[in-house]
């Protein structure tokens, strides 16, 4: 070896040993501080999969409970929580955190980060999951589980002595997950969009990370209705606001609404992440590109839009105008299009490749075999005469679970296989694997292909028993087996998951031969990608020349931590040009502070302790504000950074230039979903009352037109503030944020008293109810806007937030075109539209 | 001759006729839901079928302006070929607009599908 090439591995050893330093796991006690993608994975995925298994025994206990007729395994107040469970427990706390804890574990590496954009956000996120999986499953074991099915229907969940404190664990607890999963769907857009790496332009782009985009985007308008309903139904529990009962004009049917707006969507946020696996182990095993890449693009963009139009077609029996079931009809046909669409792609790629045969590509077929049966069953269902028919039967039991496990659990399976090298450096055994899925394969159609003919012979779903004599014996005989079977062979994965393995593969990081960019990271480096390299093909292992070498040896961006921060390069959304070097936080205690506080506010409300309730809401306030104040917006000690290959680009960007900004557009895009799903129930209510509303001048016009002129005034004056910040007069920013802040702290009081002085009992009836929602949702986010401007008083007091770095300021100003913009549609409607009617 | 970086068909574009669609659906659901939701016993439900016509001819007409203009991306190439699977803006533009037009064939296909209901169901029940 020569002296230059022995000068450069010393460089090279050099720069390894500063970012080891830099991306250092905490270790001790202080791993709970961690927010590093891998481990943050790790901890989201296994917590999924043992909420799985949770959530499959109680699929066992039914099992046994309906293997023979008349069984008095357990009483039917218990299968009540056992039905409700299992399928909140596989929706909620499986199936969705288990795609976004995959999504953190391998969209870094896939798409050649370091990390995503805000590693905190991830934990605080996994750790608001966990606290309220623990809570909602928990209850099971105090007999005081939720017993209203999983899509928590009214009136029999706002019946408080039906249903017990149960709905209110499934309503709060689940509210609290929820917004783990918009915090998901922020950083993994942003991650996609932005934290590229360079030449990986949108048109090389994984395809796992297309699908991730499209599910977070979906994510974004199917969880706010849910969150709006839970919203509604628990001001019902917890204070008679009469929103789901009849006799005070609310209507149920707007839960059902609410929950499968989002429900619906939700099965294809389950699905589309799944499918996505496939698409990324297909062309490994056929040993060759994807055949019609733009195809799947197509086909998921096309699905994610489509699923939103298909809610209806879980109440085709309620008596909706038969015009409006075609709508929904027609739509829950059309998508079957874009759906079908990707199998194609996935069965072409097959054909035209050499393939390798394999343990993950046996549980792809498996689930493409499964996925098509569930999907012709599914447009059997939505044909409206036939649901009619079938509606409520087992029939729709055995469609949802041929769709679910066809379309998640074993394309889940093949990643598990496919991706656990690339988790833990050992591969899963093959031998083990057939096994497994030849039980699990023969298992779930013996469980589930029986109950399409229960469900025709008319057996209903959710009955704790039945009686001999109605020919139901023996298919759910056979189910019961089946399910066994299935367990069987779901056992055989998970010892071999856990076991000790002997051999620590040196699988040189790339057990598959894969083309994409993942197979490169470093698994027991914390750091993940060596180096950031230039992406020039959809399959850089394979096409790219010396490429693997090249990374390795960091010879592209950012080889080296000299200034001994954890760093990611920031590219632009289409064509991936180097923006910013992103400055990204290490480990800290206070997202899992965060995520306890504000499990307990939501804890302490589900019992009612309104004081807990409000002192843990603050606490969690204080710890957010802390968070924001340690951790983001830090002026950096140069301005640019040398990135290597003779390239500068700047460490810190504001505005619509930086991520923050970003991440600020996405969730008040989801803030305005849950907004407008909120006014959909006041205009739910005027189409089914000619009394709603009962007039004008009900709800103190004048207090509430006096309020959206001051909200206005407070948006105008954090948009001045922004402009005298850019133009240097810090002393007229402050004055105008001053000036915002007492004009939103006067709307709000303003806005509040217009219901308060018209004296509107919610109570009494459904409209003052819709009022006071509406008007208490508003002022909220006010409120929020308020605390936002001081926020940036304080930060300019300090020093932090200067007329070059400005970044809080223009994200408050997002903020407040959002907040104001929902205050004025809010108010006027609440003004102008009893004046209209 | 080489495009600007960051130039050409966006994501934007790319969404908007699924968003017709969505517009499309949304007026579609919500004229019929008020109409029979505030007359269940309408016996006419022309002026409704008309509207939802009218409504559908205009998403069609819109696709298909979005459809027609992206095609001219295949008339004229600045890097002499008609790829679209490499790492330059010229390509990643045209990926773009080829997804964009199979998106506006699904989106004709779904806006003229829910158009259907209104063809052959006459009454609110």
């Amino acid at each position: 070896m020569s002296d230059i090439h022995q000068g450069q591995a010393h460089v090279q050893d050099a720069q390894t040993e500063r970012l080891r330093e830099v991306w250092k796991n905490p270790v001790g006690w202080r791993r709970f501080s961690e927010v590093n993608n891998s481990v943050i994975g790790h901890w989201y995925t296994a917590t999924a999969f043992a909420f799985l298994i949770f959530a499959g025994g109680l699929a066992l206990l039914m099992r046994a409970q309906l293997a023979v007729p008349d069984n008095d395994l357990v009483t039917a107040q218990l299968y009540n929580q056992l039905f409700t469970m299992h399928g909140t427990a596989m929706m909620f706390l499986f199936a969705v955190p288990v795609f976004e804890g995959v999504a953190i574990l391998i969209l870094p590496a896939m798409l050649g980060a370091r990390d995503l954009p805000f590693p905190r956000l991830s934990a605080f996120g996994y750790w608001s999951f966990l606290i309220g999986g623990v809570f909602v499953c928990g209850s099971i074991f105090f007999n005081a589980a939720p017993t209203g099915g999983w899509f928590m229907y009214p009136p029999l969940t706002t019946d408080t002595r039906q249903s017990g404190i149960g709905a209110d664990i499934w309503l709060l607890g689940l509210s609290f997950i929820e917004v783990s999963s918009i915090a998901a769907a922020v950083e993994l857009i942003v991650g996609v969009l932005k934290f590229r790496a360079p030449g990986m332009n949108i048109n090389l782009t994984p395809l796992y990370a297309w699908y991730v985009l499209v599910v977070a985007g979906m994510i974004l308008f199917a969880f706010p209705p849910l969150i709006v309903g839970d919203y509604l139904m628990e001001l019902q529990r917890a204070f008679d606001w009469p929103f789901f009962d009849p006799k005070r004009g609310g209507d149920p049917l707007l839960w059902q609404h609410l929950f499968w707006i989002f429900g619906h969507p939700e099965v294809y946020i389950i699905f589309l992440p799944s499918i996505a696996l496939l698409a990324m182990i297909v062309p490994t095993f056929a040993q060759r590109p994807i055949v019609g890449y733009s195809w799947i693009v197509l086909s998921a963009l096309g699905t994610g839009f489509l699923s939103f139009g298909l809610w209806v077609h879980h109440m085709f029996t309620t008596g909706l105008p038969s015009l409006s079931l075609g709508f929904f009809s027609a739509a829950s046909e059309a998508v079957a299009i874009p759906t079908g669409a990707q199998i194609f792609v996935l069965i072409a790629t097959l054909a035209l490749g050499k393939v390798v045969s394999s343990t993950p590509l046996l549980f792809a077929a498996g689930a493409l075999a499964i996925f098509v049966f569930g999907g012709l069953t599914g447009v059997m269902l939505a044909l409206a005469p036939f649901d009619f028919q079938a509606h409520d039967t087992y029939f729709v039991v055995a469609h949802l679970h041929y769709t679910l496990f066809g379309g998640m659990i074993f394309p889940l399976l093949a990643g598990v296989y496919y991706y656990y090298p690339f988790a833990t450096g050992q591969k899963l055994s093959d031998h083990a694997g057939r096994v497994a899925f030849w039980l699990m394969f023969v298992g779930f159609n013996a469980t589930f292909l029986p109950m399409h003919f229960t469900g025709l012979r008319g057996m209903p779903r959710r009955v704790f028993t039945y009686p001999a004599d109605v020919g139901w014996d023996w298919f759910n005989f056979i189910s019961s087996v089946g399910a066994l079977v299935f367990a069987a062979g779901f056992s055989v994965v998970l010892i071999d998951v856990l076991r000790p393995k002997k051999q620590k593969a040196d699988l040189d990081g790339n057990p598959w031969n894969a083309g994409t960019l993942e197979w490169l990271a470093q698994r027991d480096e914390s750091f993940g990608m060596r180096t950031i390299p230039i992406i020039r093909h959809r399959y850089p292992i394979w096409y790219q020349k010396n490429f693997v070498q090249d990374v390795r040896e960091g010879r592209f961006y950012l080889p080296d931590a000299e200034d001994g921060r954890r760093e990611s390069l920031v590219t632009s959304v289409l064509d991936a040009e180097p923006e910013q070097c992103a400055r990204i936080p290490g480990p800290t205690f206070l997202t899992l502070f965060a995520a306890i506080f504000l499990g307990a506010t939501f804890i302490f409300a589900t019992y009612h302790w309104w004081i807990s309730t409000l002192a843990s809401a603050f606490l969690t306030l204080a710890t957010i504000l802390s968070w924001l104040w340690t951790g983001t917006g830090e002026i950096p000690e140069k301005q640019f950074r040398d990135i290597g290959l003779q390239r500068r680009v700047p460490l810190y960007r504001s505005g619509p230039a930086s991520t923050g900004w970003w991440a600020m557009f996405i969730t008040m895009t989801g803030d305005l979903t849950a907004f407008l799903s909120l006014m959909f129930c006041y205009f739910f209510y005027w189409t089914i009352h000619t009394d709603f509303p009962p007039g004008a001048d009900g709800s103190g016009t004048y207090w509430l037109a006096g309020s959206a002129c001051l909200v206005i005034l407070a948006w105008t004056s954090t948009l001045l503030a922004r402009r005298l910040n850019s133009a240097g007069y810090p002393t007229g920013f402050r004055s105008a944020l001053y000036a915002g802040a007492a004009l939103g702290i006067l709307g709000v009081v303003a806005m509040l008293a217009g219901p308060w002085f018209s004296k509107m009992d919610p109570t009494a009836n459904v409209y003052p109810a819709t009022v006071w929602a509406i008007v208490i949702w508003v002022a909220v986010h006010t409120s929020v806007g308020v605390i936002m401007q001081a926020y940036c008083i304080a930060r300019a007091y300090a020093g932090r937030l200067t007329a070059r770095h400005d970044m809080e300021i223009w994200n408050v100003t997002l903020y407040w075109h959002f907040a104001c913009f929902s205050a004025v549609v809010a108010l006027a409607t609440l003004v102008a539209f009893p004046n209209l009617t | 001759m080489t495009r600007e970086t960051e130039t050409g068909h966006n994501l934007w574009r790319m969404l908007a006729p699924l968003t017709i669609w969505a517009l499309h659906f949304l007026a579609c659901y919500v004229a019929a839901a008020i109409l029979c939701a505030k007359y269940p016993q309408i016996a006419d439900l022309s002026p409704l079928r008309h509207l939802i016509f009218l409504v559908t001819f205009l998403a069609v007409a819109g696709v298909a302006y979005i459809g027609f203009s992206t095609l001219r991306i295949w008339r004229y190439s600045l890097d002499g070929d008609l790829d679209y699977d490499h790492d330059t803006p010229e390509e990643r533009h045209r990926f773009l607009a080829h997804v964009t037009l199979m998106l506006c064939a699904l989106s004709v296909i779904g806006i003229l599908y829910v158009a259907i209901p209104a063809a052959i169901i006459g009454s609110c029940r």
